[in-house]
């Protein structure tokens, strides 16, 4: 039996719906050694700004209990630098190139968006209102329906590539957030970032990270992850790519019935960098076993009517 | 192959907390360099999820030249450390490797240092041996290796066998003379300057070397740690800061961990 991997992001085809998440996987070219990147769905590369950053002091990451903290702080290479050096590669893949963009100011992401929309070789925008680890802007518009909306709707009016908009998980109600950018013009939502965290070294009473809190990620963020996809796929109607805590097929899975189109593996490419192929070949064999012709028809598939 | 699964041909203590642990390798990783480390997952720690980073500490040969595994050197001070001593021979662990830079072993060196502090010794051997096959005479590879106590001088037999020069210092002076390592070293450097020095140990023997090195213009590169989570420069988090405040910071698994001396800050 043929197996239809392929879904529709908000207009953008992807050959399978797995994606690698921002901040986790360099700019593809990293890995390059370690797999067949044409295998993937989408690759979405290092949160960029208009210009280069260095991010925050060192240490920047620690291991916690299933998971890890890290406080990277949107270090990136910048705009001009990114075109240069890091697009041309990423142009010869057979693989959907998504951009995340970060910017401190309204204006910065509007105008970023607008310079990469001149680029040829990016299928979409994914719009970082969700860094809990840069002072301004990040999760300063991330957590404010009205901000939130500002900034997704200066950047719809710049770019006319497809937007997608990373929501965070620090806010009281991630579906007032999720309406918000619906409302100013998105055309997907990605969720979760990062959860607000910290860790403390006994011996000296420090904090492990110097930014002193960081940001939480892999397995142990993953049922809230779930949670709030389950509430973003009811709350509007927009495809949903959904991320935190992705290590296998089966966790896969449990996002695409939650409500996902579509899913980002983070953590799991440091574990295991061939994570991410290892799921589309998962999510094939999960289909010919179940006799699933498309995959898409797993995408809210959650059943909740009363057990027997 | 850069990710393979090894398995363990030894396992065994050297000292109360630090063990060889010698693994299969495809032969491939004989392009492998010193100073080069891998990225070990250790499944059967309990709560050990990332990956560990170690020094690659030997190559090992099938009898011949091939490379048919390697060996690493390691101290037991964490979850994933303590549970990497219950792993027995054939059992396997997952590797990514060999990664990051190497020390310049292969110019014409005519006098070398090898400056280590406890579990920092663990590259240097594969460098020596790197260095004399590359007709350094052993007599010109001088090794200095400090610790706490005469238990965590390690590798003591391996650099005899090289026939190199060897001076020891302790903490307590239960081995060698009482005093930091650096202080043989800064005597030797005036009696008989090399032309290079590679270091490897903690920050603050780093940091001393640096201060008489750079007054008398001897090259030298050092290997640093950081926390890691990847090895291979996807997650940016084993920044390293430089010397010039407002330059970007380098990471210590691709840039790193071998740096010349005067590109970090130590
Ligand atoms: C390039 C490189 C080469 C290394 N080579 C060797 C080697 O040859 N032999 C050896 O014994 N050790 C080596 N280390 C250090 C080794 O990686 C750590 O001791 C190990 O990761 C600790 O794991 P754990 O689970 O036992 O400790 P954890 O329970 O994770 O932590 C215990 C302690 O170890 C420290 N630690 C944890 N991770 C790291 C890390 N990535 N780097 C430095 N310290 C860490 C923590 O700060 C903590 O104080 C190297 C580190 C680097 C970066
Ligand atoms: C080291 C690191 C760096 C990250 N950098 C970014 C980033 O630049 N932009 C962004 O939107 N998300 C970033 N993230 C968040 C991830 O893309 C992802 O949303 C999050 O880690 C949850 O997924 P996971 O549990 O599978 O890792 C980063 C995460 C990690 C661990
Ligand atoms: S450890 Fe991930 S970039 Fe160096």
């Amino acid at each position: 039996m043929s197996v239809d991997l392929s879904v529709n992001i908000g207009g953008l085809h992807l050959k399978n719906p797995v994606l690698t998440a921002s901040g986790t996987f360099g700019y593809g070219r990293e890995f390059s050694r370690f797999m067949d990147l044409n295998a993937l769905g989408g690759i979405v590369v290092k949160g960029l700004s208009l210009e280069p950053s260095r991010g925050n002091p060192p240490p920047r990451v620690v291991e916690t209990a299933s998971g890890m903290l890290n406080a990277i702080g949107l270090e990136n290479v910048g705009l001009a630098a990114f075109i240069k050096d890091k697009l041309p590669y990423l142009r010869t893949l057979d693989t959907a190139v998504i951009v995340n963009i970060y910017g401190q100011t309204v204006e910065a992401y509007a105008e970023l968006a607008e310079r990469l929309s001149d680029c040829d070789g990016i299928a979409a925008l994914e719009v970082n209102i969700s860094c809990p680890n840069v002072k301004a802007g990040g999760i300063a518009f991330g957590a404010d329906p009205q901000s939130a909306h500002a900034v997704v709707a200066a950047v719809r009016t710049r770019s006319q590539r497809p937007l997608w908009v990373k929501l965070s998980p620090n806010v009281t109600d991630v579906t007032t957030i999720a309406r918000s950018a619906a409302d100013a013009g998105a055309d997907a939502l990605s969720l979760i970032n990062t959860l607000t965290g910290m860790a403390i070294d006994v011996e000296t009473r420090r904090p492990v990270l110097a930014n002193v809190t960081g940001g939480l990620s892999g397995p142990a963020i993953k049922p809230v992850a779930l949670r709030m996809v389950w509430q973003a796929a009811q709350a509007v109607d927009l495809p949903i790519v959904g991320i935190g805590g992705i290590m296998n097929t089966i966790d896969a899975l449990e996002f695409l019935i939650a409500g996902a189109a579509a899913i980002q593996v983070g953590t799991a490419n440091f574990i295991n960098p061939s994570t991410a192929v290892e799921i589309v070949d998962g999510l094939t064999r999960y289909c010919e076993e179940g006799a699933i012709r498309r995959l898409s028809q797993l995408t809210g598939s959650l059943v909740t009517s009363a057990r027997e | 192959m850069l990710q393979f699964e090894a398995s363990v041909l030894w396992n065994a203590a050297v000292s109360e907390d630090v063990y060889h642990l010698g693994l299969t390798a495809p032969s491939d990783f004989g392009r492998a360099r010193p100073g080069q480390f891998v990225m070990v997952r250790i499944p059967r720690a309990p709560g050990a999820l990332l990956r560990r980073p170690f020094s690659i500490h030997k190559l090992i040969f099938d009898g011949g030249r091939r490379v048919s595994g390697f060996e690493l050197l390691y101290k037991t001070v964490g979850k994933g450390t303590h549970a990497l001593i219950n792993y027995r021979i054939g059992d396997t662990l997952p590797i990514l490797g060999p990664l990051g830079s190497s020390f310049s072993a292969n110019k014409p060196w005519r006098r070398v240092f090898l400056v280590a502090g406890g579990i920092g010794v663990a590259p240097m051997p594969f460098l020596a041996d790197r260095l004399l096959a590359k007709r350094l005479n052993p007599e010109d590879c001088h090794v200095f290796i400090g610790g706490q106590s005469a238990a965590d001088l390690l590798c003591q037999d391996d650099f005899r066998a090289l026939g190199v020069p060897l001076t020891l210092t302790t903490d307590d002076g239960s081995a060698g003379d009482q005093c930091l390592i650096t202080h043989p070293v800064e005597a030797a450097l005036d009696r008989s300057p090399p032309d290079a020095l590679f270091a490897c140990g903690p920050m603050p023997m780093l940091a001393c070397l640096a201060g008489f090195l750079e007054q008398r213009g001897i090259f030298a590169q050092v290997s640093v740690e950081s926390m890691m989570a990847c090895g291979m420069g996807a997650c940016l988090g084993c920044a390293l800061p430089v010397r010039d405040t407002h330059a970007p910071y380098r990471h210590a698994c691709i840039d790193g961990p071998v740096f010349d001396l005067d590109q970090i800050a130590v």
